[in-house]
């Protein structure tokens, strides 16, 4: 089942036309990666999902972008809640200058829960689902700061969680870690498609073929071929995918 | 290789000079602190804080309570009315009107302000709340050191604020929450230290100012509560008893003196450090 419709998508950073009539289907419970050679348009893209190029003047979308059949592109979309419903990970972990507990906590504070013991349950179970639980359990009340560079995406991802969203986008989140915490969160992702669906940009393109279920590569603001992981990196339908994904290209 | 001779020569010189020049202004303001520190410890004791001035014919029985009170009456004043002004001007500055020409230009003219002689603001201030209700009065002083510290406060909130990166505001976004609470919740927290560190500079600063009081809560013998008419003023005093004939009021003026610079000091080590501590943590 498709979760969200991306239909004849057009983005605008003032006069500069980042996305060209983009169509993609972003399937449930799903993992989607986006691929393609930098400068292509795969952060404007993910950044339409939540609507973050609204924080900024002269950006412009056209087209259509549904989310359970409702228009999330138009005008009298509430952005705060919009937002909850699709979290984000950023490339460089974002911890919020608070203790462990906090950074989860926020996002439930945001949205008034206020009762300790629910607030603490739900953290736990944050933590929990992110894999960091056992890590920090000793010290939620120390200052985030202090995580590696790992546990701090975890806690990002966990903080995220916490509000239950629907969608998860990913933004290059493990191009500035090491080997070792990469694989822990390529783990978690995988574990997480059970109760969200994830969009994931990534240049990376072992982890596109290991973790995806679906793959869309991008190339100068449209995009050119999409389908399921396997037959994107085994017999794409153009010459140019089958160069990007052998890294014959980009 | 002939033309370099005269360059380093000029070099030289140039630095001979600047180096005497600097050596010149320590060494002055060394002569000046020394002889705070020699006359205010010899005039100091504990009747400085607890006494108010006894007539000069008594000799070493009085002190300057009421200057004090009346000195951090205005300090505190100035403060509770200049600091939120200017950490929400600064707020406006770097975020709700970052992209505004108008920011710009006030950000600019908060430089500028900066240097304003504080006589100037006294001066300022006296027309408007002076003159126009007929008497020297608490307010107008208050006032008149708020203005003083309005734009210092306004600079540093913004620059404090510019420094906490674009990219935690986003995730605050991207976890939905709104403007405000980015504000409060993220931006303030990781700009605190530094707004904080400009508070103490900034009342570092008026700390010791005399010319802006002295036509605004000019000075008084006795504290009260009330900030309507006259109030008592540290730096007034000093510069007033400094003046007269009397040798235990120009030692009190020393003491005083000597209060007011450590006081002074003391608030810029401690801003100095603090700005020390965040820029290596
Ligand atoms: N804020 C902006 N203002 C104007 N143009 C922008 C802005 N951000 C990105 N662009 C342009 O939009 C196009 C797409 O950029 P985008 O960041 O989406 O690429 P990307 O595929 O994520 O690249 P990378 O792999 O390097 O992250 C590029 O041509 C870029 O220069
Ligand atoms: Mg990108």
């Amino acid at each position: 089942m498709d979760l969200m419709t991306v239909d004849k998508l057009n983005f605008f950073y003032g006069r500069h036309q980042a996305l060209k009539s983009v169509n993609l289907p972003i399937r449930k419970n799903a993992i989607t990666s986006l691929i393609g050679p930098s400068g292509c348009g795969k952060t404007t893209l993910l950044r339409c999902f939540n609507r973050m190029h609204d924080l900024y003047p002269g950006n412009r979308y056209e087209g259509r972008i549904s989310l359970r059949d409702q228009n999330i592109l138009s005008g009298d979309i509430d952005l705060i809640s919009l937002r909850s419903r699709l979290g984000m990970v950023f490339q460089k972990p974002t911890p919020f200058p608070m203790s462990v507990f906090d950074n989860i906590a926020y996002g439930l504070r945001l949205r008034k829960v206020k009762n300790k013991n629910a607030l603490a349950e739900r953290v736990e179970k944050a933590l929990k689902q992110a894999a960091l639980w056992d890590e920090v359990k000793d010290r939620l009340g120390d200052n985030a700061a202090g995580l590696s560079g790992g546990q701090q995406q975890r806690l990002v991802i966990a903080r995220t969680l916490a509000v239950e969203p629907e969608v998860i986008l990913f933004d290059e989140s493990t191009s500035a870690l090491d080997p070792i915490s990469t694989q822990k969160i390529e783990e978690l992702m995988v574990e997480l498609k059970k109760e969200v669906t994830i969009v994931a940009v990534t240049h990376n393109m072992q982890q596109a073929a290991r973790v995806s279920d679906y793959t869309a590569l991008m190339y100068l603001g449209e995009l050119m071929e999409y389908g399921d992981t396997k037959s994107i990196f085994t017999r794409p339908k153009h010459k140019m995918t089958e160069e990007y994904v052998s890294g014959r290209f980009g | 290789m002939r033309h370099l001779k005269p360059r380093k020569a000029v070099n030289a010189l140039i630095m001979t000079l600047a180096t005497l020049c600097a050596a010149l202004g320590l060494f002055l303001l060394f002569i000046i602190l020394f002889d705070v520190l020699r006359n205010g410890l010899k005039a100091i004791d504990w009747n400085l804080f607890l006494r108010d001035p006894a007539p000069p014919t008594m000799a070493g029985a009085g002190g300057l309570k009421s200057a004090f009170l009346g000195q951090g009456l205005l300090t505190l004043t100035a403060a509770l009315i200049g600091v939120p002004i200017g950490v929400l001007g600064g707020t406006y500055l770097a975020e709700y009107g970052r992209h505004k020409k108008i920011s710009r230009a006030i950000s600019i003219l908060s430089d500028i302000a900066v240097s304003i002689p504080s006589i100037v603001i006294g001066a300022f201030v006296y027309a408007i709340l002076v003159n126009p209700f007929g008497s020297y009065n608490g307010w107008a002083g208050a006032v008149a050191l708020a203005v003083i510290i309005l734009p210092i406060i306004i600079r540093t909130t913004e620059d404090m604020i510019n420094m906490v990166p674009w990219a935690l505001r986003e995730a605050a976004f991207a976890m939905g929450a709104p403007y405000h609470r980015v504000i409060w919740g993220i931006v303030y927290r990781s700009a605190a230290g530094g707004i904080f560190t400009g508070v103490l500079l900034a009342i570092a600063r008026i700390a010791g100012e005399t010319a802006p009081l002295l036509f605004t809560s000019f000075n008084s013998n006795f504290f009260r509560l009330n900030l309507s008419g006259p109030v008592p003023s540290l730096t007034v005093s000093i510069y007033q008893y400094a003046a007269s004939p009397y040798e235990n009021w120009v030692s009190m003026a020393w003491a005083a003196a000597f209060v007011v610079t450590c006081f002074v000091l003391f608030l810029n080590i401690v801003g100095r450090l603090a700005i020390k501590l965040r820029v290596k943590g």
